[in-house]
């Protein structure tokens, strides 16, 4: 015991290396967080505009640039598109690693959330759109005050597992040397010669922040099925 | 109130309405009946372009509503209340906001007048205690009485039935019948699509015979059921009277 808690001293206290895992986890934090508020704006602005088309078969230019965008964020690597991002796109600019992060993060994200979206609008009866469109709402109208929220709700198990997901992809960050948590306990690691703790340490913050999360979503999915109540 | 001048639907190869040539004056009550298959619904549909007519016109209050724009179609739909066969209440949202949500997002009333109007129609539907609950939370019978109300609550000029009673159970099917009885009561013009007999000779003003696609016999009911002059109505009336 005593040993295991020498160990842990070495290994944590000695030179404040707890700091390298609670610096790592503030980064990786900040790069969740933008990233999932971006892939949901770019996700949602897709995803209408994919079931807009079809729909309606207007926006035909706009679904074939989302198709596109779908198609290379889909068919690629994550770790591959955040080294272009920060090597080939912002290669000869001087620019935070977290702002290149939470771009590549969130364009990345943002495709995942759009299918998911998209099928959820797709799921919702076509009897809604006719109601609301019988009652004069227009196609917008119908669609942000009717076919959303509904979708959403029926989605949100899925986006929450999306989240999940980029939560844990952000673990690649190294790639970019940017310290995030997963960086972090790699450091200690490569200081300590000690593996099992700093490693073991970063697995249990990410099950605990992946448990917090899933915990606040049924809490959510809960107060959003009340009017399923029957 | 109403003027179809050689309207045709066709989904694909199947020619659904052929060349119909129709008119509904104010406070009418006309009651379309015929056999599944023969357009009834789709004809209905086309009047509130629901479904796009593949040719034809229709005129609401002089004005040809095919020739429109999208923006200026929905205007139109504001004047025309439509009941769906399986409700189609919003399920994300309690009765109240049910009724009122077209209003107010439309501007037509602030979200204190639209609440007042959905009381009201609460009441003339007998469903004032509901008003909070979720659509899932009622009977069939009660979701469609919501459903006119919702309808209602836009001050229509004329209300499309499309099917109102069929998704019901048979012991609901007589309170939302009484309802629709006391709007035609109430003077309301009404277009509807049912297999309800008893409603059609009890409150039709003019009875239509739709089969194939086209209306081939219309009377008032007394006339059309005592007497019907067409075979295939004939036919009909013997199978589901």
């Amino acid at each position: 015991m005593t040993d295991f808690l020498q160990k842990l001293h070495d290994t944590f206290i000695a030179g404040d290396r707890w700091t390298y895992l609670v610096d790592g986890l503030k980064n990786t934090l900040i790069i969740t967080f933008f990233a999932v508020i971006l892939g949901m704006v770019l996700g949602f602005i897709v995803a209408i505009i994919r079931s807009t088309h079809d729909k309606t078969g207007k926006l035909k230019i706009l679904n074939l640039i989302c198709r596109v965008y779908l198609t290379v964020i889909r068919g690629t690597p994550v770790v591959v598109q955040l080294l272009i991002t920060y090597f080939v796109i912002f290669g000869s600019v001087r620019i935070s690693k977290l702002l290149v992060a939470v771009l590549a993060f969130g364009l990345n994200s943002g495709a995942y959330v759009a299918e998911i979206v998209r099928s959820g609008i797709m799921s919702i009866d076509n009897g809604q759109f006719e109601a609301g469109s019988s009652l004069g709402l227009n196609y917008t109208k119908t669609m942000i005050f009717i076919i959303i929220p509904q979708a959403f709700k029926n989605v949100l198990p899925a986006l929450a597992n999306e989240f999940i997901v980029l939560l844990k992809e952000t673990s690649v960050s190294g790639y970019i040397a940017l310290p995030d948590l997963t960086k972090g306990g790699d450091i200690i690691r490569a200081a300590t010669y000690e593996a099992f703790l700093p490693l073991f340490a970063v697995a249990l913050i990410y099950l605990v922040m992946v448990m917090i999360l899933t915990w606040l979503v049924s809490k959510l999915e809960r107060r959003l099925a009340k009017n399923d109540r029957r | 109130m109403i003027d179809v001048k050689g309207l045709n639907k066709s989904f694909g190869e199947l020619h659904i309405l052929k060349d119909i040539n129709e008119s509904v004056e104010q406070g009418e009550k006309v009651v379309i009946i015929g056999p599944s298959g023969s357009g009834k619904s789709t004809f209905l549909r086309c009047l509130n372009l629901m479904e796009r007519p593949t040719s034809g016109d229709i005129y609401v209050d002089g004005e040809n509503i095919t020739a429109m724009s999208e923006k200026e179609v929905n205007l139109v739909r504001q004047k025309m209340g439509m009941v769906f066969q399986h409700f189609n209440l919003f399920p994300h949202l309690t009765i109240r906001k049910n009724i009122t949500l077209s209003p107010v997002k439309l501007k037509l009333m602030t979200q204190k007048q639209a609440d007042e109007k959905a009381d009201e129609l609460l009441e003339k539907v007998g469903l004032s205690d509901k008003a909070d609950a979720y659509p899932n939370q009622l009977s069939g019978g009660q979701k469609q009485r919501i459903a006119i109300a919702r309808a209602l609550a836009m001050n229509p000029e004329v209300m499309l039935f499309d099917e109102p009673t069929s998704a019901l159970d048979p012991e609901m099917v007589g309170e939302v019948l009484n309802l629709m009885k006391q709007l035609a009561d109430d003077g309301m013009t009404m277009i509807v699509v049912t297999h309800e007999m008893g409603f059609a000779k009890e409150v039709a003003s003019r009875v239509m015979f739709m089969d194939d696609g086209r209306i081939i016999e219309q009377a008032p009911p007394q006339e059309f059921f005592a007497n019907p002059k067409n075979q295939r109505a004939k036919d009909f009336l013997s199978k589901v009277l």
